[in-house]
């Protein structure tokens, strides 16, 4: 307080000596000070009465306040006893006399601006934003952030704008802003005009904000406004409701094709050589690391191309697991046919050490993954659906697996060996398939379509050495409900678990979840004990 | 998967040898236990300490819980990933016992129930405080539980694999619902902060001895029970479920209740050394519930030799002493030495140190030439 006072005594001397630049109908000097040295209601009172001046100021006050105002409220003002500077590209820029220096005065330092303080300056700036920015999607990402919180942002102000507003949907942003006020107004017209912005925009706030509205005012409305008023809630409920269904649906359909791509390769092998490789879930871990190499090696060597990294990445993300997998049933399956309880622990074993060597070797941490510009956001169809790309694009990497397993078990001399030699190991090799060779590649197709997991994985999980431990008893569930071997049995369960775990996770929880899923499974398997999709043929 | 077991049920010469060996191994622990790590010997130089009599005992409970895998595993053939579930339900009901027993006489319950907004102890706490009541209610839960899963297991002829990794699946969900706050068991960090057992403070010495001395004797009275068990009638039973059950059936025998009574059993034996195991540790967590646990308990009988019994002993013994040896001096190292270990043993053995198989052979060959020629080559 005693410095704030000693400061402003020493800027109202320095008024004394210095001549303001430019006349102007804001007291610019005396904000800087306030803002610079006031103590917090100094701060706060100051912010509402530069908002009333700003819209009937000149243009150049208008981009000087909104500037100021911006680096004030980034921490980017430094102040000094007499003025304050802003960043204006290498240099600083005295923002009272437009003076630029290359280096900051020595006692400069950034005002601290505590929480209410900030949130009191956030809905400010963004009334200034309105007011002054020339550019359309400034003043549209403006009034969206308004309708969060008014603070002492007159209603009047933004009724102004609206009115005067160009761009229709800053408008309707801005009706959104102005459906309180009007809602709270007790005029008719009003009333209507906020119920028919709310219908307009049916999200579940909006819908909150309407049932507040019809439960609040019950008996105090005129009957168009409340005939108006029930039908736009009818509306916007059943269409936040449809929303809702569509986003569980959505993720589940999300969740139940990584679920897919995780136990695909775990149902091939197991159908082929009736061998659990619990070592699966640590293939989808190298998939996602080869993609984190891939990404690696493209920001060193081709900058260019990092945006495509995903698709870059395919081949070495199936390949890379498919070559360990090929090492893995070379060194230690091969063994152990016919002995799937010990090829159990062995898998397990290997599981151990291939999380243990990138443990030792890469570290711990979560691998951070580059996400393009492409894939970052996603969009809203209605309502609240929203469909985000990254959870898009691991469906799609689900469909291509789907497709792409189908292909080659149906269409290709490998894929008839592998299903020759699922049905009758020992007839196949009376034929002459080389069920050795056939184990070998199967083997090796499996672990590498764990690896197109890992890489569709990369952008939705955190990628760390233990990623696969929740997912190999998830993935196991598939194969058994799907049945022995089914690709298409494997995709049916795999989106019948994830759709089950979409509906019950957000109202349970997790765990809950989980358990009810394995409830599920459980007494699925007393009814059908082969599966979904049993293998035809006598065994 | 058969010829691998023939010598486990024709047992004679040097595998009677080898069990007699181990059962003089756990009555020597019995007697050595009380004798080197109480007053008069435990200070001279032959004396054990605090932590090597605790170390003991926790061996010990471990090649119990071992005993009961191999039971299931080793003769009936049916592989649990899941038989950290029972060792846990005995552990949280004897930590519920200890803690229950320290907050007798006084009001007030421990920081996990306050935590959940608890004044007192919920119902499923009350008598808790006799020992008894603990015990038996961990016999009658467990019992219940292995029941359940038996007979649904069972029932619909879930076999191999999928067995094994549907116990995985029960004992990987318990251990989620074990981990939540609001489950009521101190969520992550588990139930801690015992005092004393039966009477004697769980941080003197006593206790420590007692309870290895416990654990070393369950587990020999254990070992020559399930002997017994293993050569008579039931034994060939569950060795004909595991060699070919179908043929079993078909020749008129139900294998269901038979299957049923050994899983329990078998859970039993699990829960009893849980008990033993978490008064030496001093704390019931779901760490006891996690899927790895779970799998080393396999991991130990595969190593040993299944189908012997005391084969699960001598895998606990070996690699749980090499695990606190290299944890506390190389932890580092332990997850890579475990691994080539099983690796080895499950690749390049037949049946652990029990039957290394004939690359390995050699080793052996020369001292059963001496002891019983031409004896136990069929396999």
């Amino acid at each position: 307080m005693r410095a704030g006072k000693i400061v402003l005594c020493l800027l109202l001397l320095v008024l004394a000596t210095f001549v303001p630049v430019q006349a102007a109908d804001i007291d610019r000097q005396g904000l800087v000070g306030i803002w610079c040295a006031g103590d917090d209601a100094e701060r706060r009172d100051s912010f509402a009465a530069m908002l009333s001046q700003v819209e009937s100021a000149d243009e150049p006050t208008r981009q000087w306040v909104q500037s100021v105002l911006s680096a004030y409220r980034e921490g980017d003002l430094f102040c000094t006893a007499e003025t304050a500077f802003r960043p204006a590209g290498e240099a600083y820029e005295n923002v009272l006399t437009g003076e630029r220096v290359d280096a900051l005065p020595a006692d400069a330092n950034a005002p601290f601006l505590n929480i209410p303080l900030r949130r009191a300056l956030e809905p400010v700036s963004r009334a200034v934003t309105l007011v002054v920015s020339p550019e359309a999607a400034e003043r549209l990402g403006a009034a969206d952030g308004l309708s969060r919180s008014l603070g002492v942002v007159p209603p009047a102000l933004i009724e102004e704008l609206y009115a005067t507003e160009p761009d229709a949907r800053v408008r309707s942003a801005l009706e959104q802003v102005l459906v309180g006020v009007w809602l709270a107004s007790g005029d008719p017209a009003d009333q209507q005009r906020a119920i028919a912005a709310l219908a307009a925009d049916p999200t579940r706030q909006n819908l909150t904000t309407l049932e507040r509205f019809v439960d609040g005012a019950e008996g105090s409305l005129s009957p168009s406004v409340e005939a108006a008023a029930d039908e736009a809630l009818s509306k916007v409920k059943l269409t936040v409701q449809a929303s809702d269904i569509l986003t569980v649906l959505y993720h589940g359909l999300s969740y139940g094709s990584v679920l897919f791509l995780a136990a695909l390769g775990l149902a091939v092998i197991f159908g082929l050589m009736g061998v659990i490789n619990l070592a699966q879930a640590e293939f989808v871990m190298i998939g996602a690391y080869v993609t984190w190499f891939v990404q690696e090696a493209l920001k060193v060597v081709a900058p260019d191309l990092l945006d495509a990294y995903i698709f870059i990445a395919i081949p070495f993300a199936f390949l890379g697991p498919a070559l360990v997998g090929v090492l893995m049933e070379w060194g230690v399956v091969r063994h152990l046919y016919h002995r799937p309880l010990l090829t159990l622990l062995a898998t397990w074993a290997v599981s151990l050490l291939l999380i243990n060597i990138v443990r030792v070797s890469i570290g711990t941490q979560n691998l951070s993954f580059y996400t393009p510009e492409y894939l970052k956001s996603g969009f809203t169809v209605f309502s609240e659906f929203a469909i985000t790309w990254t959870r898009l694009l691991s469906i799609f990497f689900a469909a291509l697996a789907l497709v792409g397993t189908l292909f080659v078990l149906y269409r290709t001399r490998f894929g008839l060996r592998v299903r020759a030699t699922t049905q009758n190991r020992r007839m196949s090799g009376c034929v002459g398939v080389s069920t050795r060779r056939t184990d070998s590649m199967a083997f090796a197709f499996g672990s590498g379509l764990a690896g197109i997991a890992g890489l569709a994985l990369s952008n939705i999980y955190n990628v760390n050495p233990t990623m696969g431990t929740s997912l190999i008893i998830d993935s196991f569930i598939v194969v058994v409900v799907g049945g022995v071997g089914s690709v298409l049995g494997t995709a049916v369960a795999a989106l019948g678990i994830g759709e089950l775990n979409a509906f019950i996770e957000p109202q349970y929880g997790a765990v809950a979840s989980k358990v009810i899923v394995l409830l599920a499974v459980i007494l699925f398997i007393q009814q059908k004990p082969n599966g979904l999709f049993p293998p035809k043929g006598r065994r | 998967m058969m010829t691998a077991f023939v010598h486990s049920i024709s047992g004679e010469g040097p595998r009677d040898r080898a069990y007699l060996a181990v059962v003089m191994l756990l009555v020597l622990v019995v007697f050595a236990v009380p004798l080197l790590g109480l007053s008069p010997l435990a200070s001279t130089p032959l004396g054990l300490d605090g932590y090597q009599v605790n170390l003991i005992g926790q061996v010990m409970a471990f090649a119990l819980l071992a005993l009961s895998l191999d039971l299931v595993w080793g003769y009936a053939g049916y592989l649990s990933l899941g038989h950290g579930l029972f060792f846990a339900i005995g552990g949280y009901l004897v930590g519920m016992h200890m803690i229950k027993l320290a907050y007798v006489g006084q009001s007030g319950v421990p920081t996990f129930l306050n935590y959940m907004g608890l004044s007192e102890f919920p119902f499923y706490w009350s008598g808790m405080e006799h020992f008894w009541v603990a015990l038996l209610g961990a016999l009658l839960l467990t019992a219940l539980v292995s029941f359940v899963i038996g007979f649904l297991a069972f029932r619909s002829r879930v076999v191999g694999v999928y067995f094994a990794i549907l116990s995985q699946a029960f004992v990987y969900v318990a251990m989620l619902i074990m981990s939540r706050n609001d489950t009521g068991f101190g969520g992550n960090n588990g139930i801690t902060g015992f005092q004393s057992l039966f009477g004697v403070p769980l941080s003197a010495i006593e206790s420590k001895v007692w309870l290895a001395t416990a654990s070393a004797l369950v587990t020999l009275l254990t070992l020559i029970l399930l002997r017994r068990l293993t050569r008579g009638p039931v034994g060939k039973l569950l060795v004909g479920v595991r060699d070919d059950e179908d043929r079993l059936r078909v020749l008129g025998y139900e294998t269901l209740w038979l299957k049923i009574a050994v899983w329990c059993g078998s859970g039993l034996l699990a829960a009893i050394a849980g008990m033993l195991y978490v008064p030496q540790v001093q704390v019931a967590s779901p760490q006891l519930l996690s899927p790895m646990l779970s799998i080393e308990i396999a991991v130990w009988v595969a190593i040993g030799g299944r189908g012997y019994l005391y084969g699960a002993i001598i895998g606990a013994i070996l690699v749980n002493i090499l695990k606190f040896w290299l944890t506390r001096f190389m932890p580092e190292l332990w997850p890579f030495i475990l691994s080539g270990a099983v690796l080895l043993v499950v690749v390049v053995l037949r049946n652990g140190l029990m039957d290394p198989g004939p690359t390995f052979r050699f080793l052996f060959e020369s001292v059963r030439r001496q002891k019983v020629a031409g004896k136990g080559e069929g396999a």
